[in-house]
């Protein structure tokens, strides 16, 4: 008989204990989360030479603010490695330049989920995925950081449901929501560089999003075909609460090929995705949706009391798209299916997405 | 914030807000602060039934305007 390895001490009833304490003290988003202490915090707050005490994003009507330290104790109980800590900044940095925290999106009955996009080096160094089950669990690196920005929400600045935030319905991505750029296995230059960053920086987008939108094309070698099919799915009436909408294709790289090999460019593909995401006068009446609201400019029916003409009262055939800024596109997933997404932003968007810079 | 800007105002907001408008009048620091409720829903509403929806807080309503 062998003696048993050497083996710390630890008392695992007592760490359970610790993890209830978490629960009871609400601090959670129902999952588990990690014990964080001062050595803990201390690692993370190396990461950055940022103070501590700097505000990141305060939202002046709750009287909270989200600090360098709040952050990193946040991203520490979601689980994050502390090498994640500067991709959780720049996400709080894009979040801040996106402006609809500040202004009360998270509070909002319509229940959105921060959705972070990471492009560059940092992807690698830190383990995101890009690729198969991008929008799905099973990464550490996209699990804890989105993860990250909820336990910031519901700890530094209180929007626990049922409380301050409101949501009627919430969306799983507000568990965690964090995918990277399949730079590797798309046609086109990444998403940070066709903003007009460097191929070697990295970057967090923050976009505010309400659903992901499955599209299913498995059989069309056709750009046109594909095309259509992507802008069926962002017409949809029940997306339209603004006159105008926005939204973010995810294109799997399936996809993303077969519109290079016809020739098509991401900006060919966003005149025909604009051009084409209508909907007509009639589908819109039947809907309940032909007319705007003169107070808040949301959609509602022409029979409505507070109803007025849209922008375009006398088109018989309506985009949904404002803008080209309204869509934006990037490449995700396995290159293994005729499959994509579509990110279904909130705002009508007509300024360009919020991008941050990863500091190195 | 009108009132601190001194002009009198009652907020209402409907029984479905009442436990998130709690929470705003705490966060601001007025635990106590008075609103009025009246049923939901309200944007499904034509103008006639807000009317009768709204009838009878009306007297809460002039109650919390002109108290101290």
């Amino acid at each position: 008989m062998t003696s048993a390895p050497e083996l710390p001490v630890v008392d695992i009833d007592e760490i359970r204990r610790v993890m209830e304490d978490y629960y009871e003290r609400g601090w959670t988003d129902g999952l588990p989360v990690m014990p964080v202490t001062d050595s803990i915090l201390t690692d993370f707050l190396a990461q950055t030479d940022r103070d501590p005490d700097e505000v990141l994003l305060d939202i002046p009507h709750l009287n909270r603010a989200c600090t360098v330290r709040l952050a990193a104790i946040n991203a520490a109980m979601a689980g994050c490695r502390r090498e994640y800590f500067p991709v959780v900044l720049a996400a709080w940095s894009a979040l801040k330049a996106e402006n609809y925290v500040a202004r009360g999106i998270w509070q909002s009955t319509t229940g959105t989920a921060p959705m972070l996009l990471v492009n560059g080096p940092v992807r690698e160094r830190i383990g995101l995925n890009s690729k198969g089950n991008v929008f799905g669990s099973g990464f550490r690196a996209n699990a804890t950081i989105g993860r990250a920005i909820r336990l910031t929400a519901i700890n530094a600045f209180g929007l626990r449901p049922g409380e301050l935030d409101q949501a009627t319905q919430g969306n799983p991505a507000k568990y965690s929501a964090c995918i990277a750029e399949n730079e590797e296995d798309s046609p086109w230059p990444p998403f940070h560089v066709e903003h007009h960053f460097n191929v070697e920086e990295s970057t967090v987008t923050a976009f505010t999003m309400r659903s992901v939108a499955h599209i299913e094309a498995r059989h069309t070698t056709v750009p046109e075909q594909l095309a259509t099919d992507l802008a069926n799915t962002i017409a949809r009436t029940g997306a339209l609460i603004h006159e105008t909408i926005s939204a973010c294709i995810a294109l799997g790289p399936e996809h993303a090929h077969l519109l290079a090999r016809g020739g098509w460019s991401k900006d060919d593909l966003r005149r025909f995705v604009l051009e084409h995401a209508v909907n007509t006068r009639e589908a819109l009446a039947a809907a309940g949706k032909d007319a705007v609201s003169g107070k808040t400019r949301w959609r509602l029916s022409s029979g409505h009391g507070e109803a007025v003409p849209d922008s375009t009262p006398d088109a018989d055939v309506i985009r949904v798209l404002g803008s080209e800024q309204a869509l934006q596109i990037v490449v995700a997933g396995a290159h293994n299916a005729g499959v994509s997404a579509v990110i279904e932003t909130f705002g009508p968007r007509p300024d360009p997405p919020a991008i941050a810079p990863v500091e190195s | 914030m009108l009132e601190r800007a001194g002009v009198p105002a009652v907020s209402i907001c409907t029984d479905a807000f009442v436990i998130p408008a709690k929470a705003m009048a705490d966060v601001m620091g007025h635990p106590d602060f008075e609103f009025v409720t009246i049923p939901h829903p309200i944007a499904s509403l034509t103008a006639a039934e807000i009317k009768t929806a709204v009838r009878p807080a009306v007297g809460d309503v002039v109650r919390i305007l002109t108290q101290g």
